[in-house]
């Protein structure tokens, strides 16, 4: 149990990913608070895992405020902060309102400046035994390139991404190291009602075969599970990777690595 | 034509057919005086553009000899390159000689020699690739060569500036006898050409002449600043993920 008398928060908790983070860290003996709107989350289901719910609206600065607080509180430092809230709009620009804008940036991108801003002092604290505190943000391989109809989602990612540089290079000498993991296609919530949804174009086809098409452009031929991102978060959470730190990780079964594929 | 190159001396490899004529045509037609090579002899109408030379760029000695007969150039763009369809295991030692060998070795023999007579500075263009970047399936060495060209792109730009600019144009999908080689082996070239097709946010394959439109801006003066990068050209293809056109 590598994770032993460190703390963790995880927003976005009780979500899809952000429920296998959390179920992963405290596995490796941290102690965990899962943060999220509703202690159901996008699952619309809570199992008792040992975590401790937070209430939390990312995009809320008194929220990130009181979080900060009762963490203090509670353990007086944070080690791992894991950014793992996030929605998405399936519309193009055209179809985006001001609205659904605001709304993306303000969770993907806003919220992730507000929890690390209110955190920062904590995972100072936690940095202070020589060890390094760890923030892993959660961009995703859209923010490199761009799947058709998700244009504020993109734009919010690519921003976590310069958004994760920075506090790299601000907040490394203090001893915290920044890194975004940038998932490809993962079987969440998010992920079914991407295929379900609206924009996906199911076009009268079932969703099995709409599943095994995207499977089938993969070089590993699945797409990947919440717990294979949870693993990498692992790592980059633990003193293994305590020379990791500014990078953007792709884990998206080799699907960025192709050119388009031509049909042989 | 503005004349953008008059006054200029351009080489350009591999300038008998596909990227490299399109090039070696609009440079002379923007006024440059050229000079170009093939390892086929010439093509008939070739001779009447510009001065040809046959030459194996992965052959030193031969590139240092055609080097010795050219007092200085102004431009020179390294075209000449090869494909071999094949993955890692099924590529043989010659696989490798003859791909590495042009792709690779043949744009450093060209640099080695042709650096010293770049008098008065110059630019230097060597065409890269999108599948230097991210990989097309089974054109391991391809890509991996086209990888060599990026890197070395950047290290002719730092150890040579002031003096001499160097970039490197990455095409995607051409309309060449190579995108065509490529259609050839699909089970189903029709309907494979109409996937890709749908791949292309501009609704098209790149044609020569693109390519030659951003070749000639890397040529000139307008690129006085542009140095050690990559400039992809490609229709806006890998902006997209790879997911099959119509999914979504």
């Amino acid at each position: 149990m590598t994770l032993e008398n460190k703390t963790a928060l995880v927003t976005g908790g009780r979500g899809g990913i952000g429920r296998a983070v959390v179920r992963r860290l405290l596995k490796e003996g941290a102690t965990v608070y899962a943060a999220d709107l509703t202690e159901s989350g996008s699952l619309n289901a809570h199992d008792e895992d040992g975590s401790r719910f937070i209430k939390l609206d990312v995009t809320s600065e008194s929220d990130a405020i009181d979080t900060a607080a009762l963490i203090k509180k509670e353990q007086g430092k944070l080690d791992i902060l894991v950014n793992a809230a996030g929605i998405e709009i399936e519309k193009t620009i055209e179809h985006t309102s001001l609205e659904e804008w605001n709304q993306s940036l303000a969770v993907n991108a806003t919220g992730t400046f507000l929890t690390a801003k209110y955190t920062l002092q904590l995972l100072r604290d936690a940095a202070k035994d020589g060890t390094s505190s760890s923030i892993i943000n959660f961009g995703s391989y859209d923010g490199f390139i761009a799947d058709p109809g998700l244009a504020a989602y993109c734009a919010s990612k690519g921003a976590v991404h310069a958004l994760t540089r920075a506090m790299a290079c601000d907040h490394g000498p203090e001893g915290i190291r920044v890194n975004a993991i940038c998932p490809g296609y993962i079987d969440t919530p998010m992920l079914q009602s991407f295929f379900e949804g609206e924009g996906s174009g199911g076009q009268g086809g079932s969703i099995d075969s709409l599943q095994q098409a995207v499977r089938d452009v993969h070089p590993l031929k699945t797409y990947g599970t919440p717990e294979d991102v949870a693993n990498l978060v692992y790592w980059l959470a633990s003193d293994e990777a305590r020379y990791a730190s500014g990078q953007l990780w792709i884990l998206d079964g080799g699907l960025s690595a192709q050119v388009q594929q031509m049909h042989i | 034509m503005t004349g953008k190159l008059s006054g200029k001396t351009a080489l350009v490899t591999g300038g008998s057919s596909g990227i490299g004529r399109g090039i070696l045509e609009l440079f002379v037609a923007e006024g440059a005086s050229v000079i170009s090579c093939s390892r086929s002899a010439c093509a008939d109408d070739l001779s009447e553009l510009c001065q040809f030379s046959q030459l194996d760029v992965a052959d030193s000695s031969a590139v240092d000899a055609f080097a010795d007969s050219i007092e200085r150039i102004d431009i020179l763009v390294n075209n000449a390159g090869v494909q071999v369809e094949k993955t890692v295991t099924q590529s043989t030692d010659a696989d490798w000689d003859l791909v590495m060998g042009t792709n690779a070795k043949g744009v450093f023999n060209l640099c080695r020699a042709f650096i010293p007579k770049m008098i008065t500075g110059g630019s230097i263009i060597n065409i890269g690739s999108i599948s230097g970047n991210v990989a097309d399936p089974s054109m391991a060495l391809y890509n991996a060569s086209k990888a060599f060209v990026h890197g070395l792109t950047r290290s002719i730009a730092v150890d040579h500036g002031p003096s001499i600019r160097c970039n490197a144009v990455c095409p995607g999908w051409i309309e060449t006898g190579m995108l065509d080689a490529g259609f050839d082996i699909a089970k189903e070239p029709t309907n494979a050409k109409q996937d890709a097709l749908q791949r292309h946010p501009v609704g098209r394959f790149g044609k020569p002449a693109d390519i030659a439109s951003m070749a000639l801006w890397l040529a000139s003066e307008d690129s006085a600043f542009a140095s050690g990068q990559l400039f992809t050209i490609d229709g806006g293809m890998s902006a997209a993920s790879p997911l099959n056109p119509g999914l979504f």
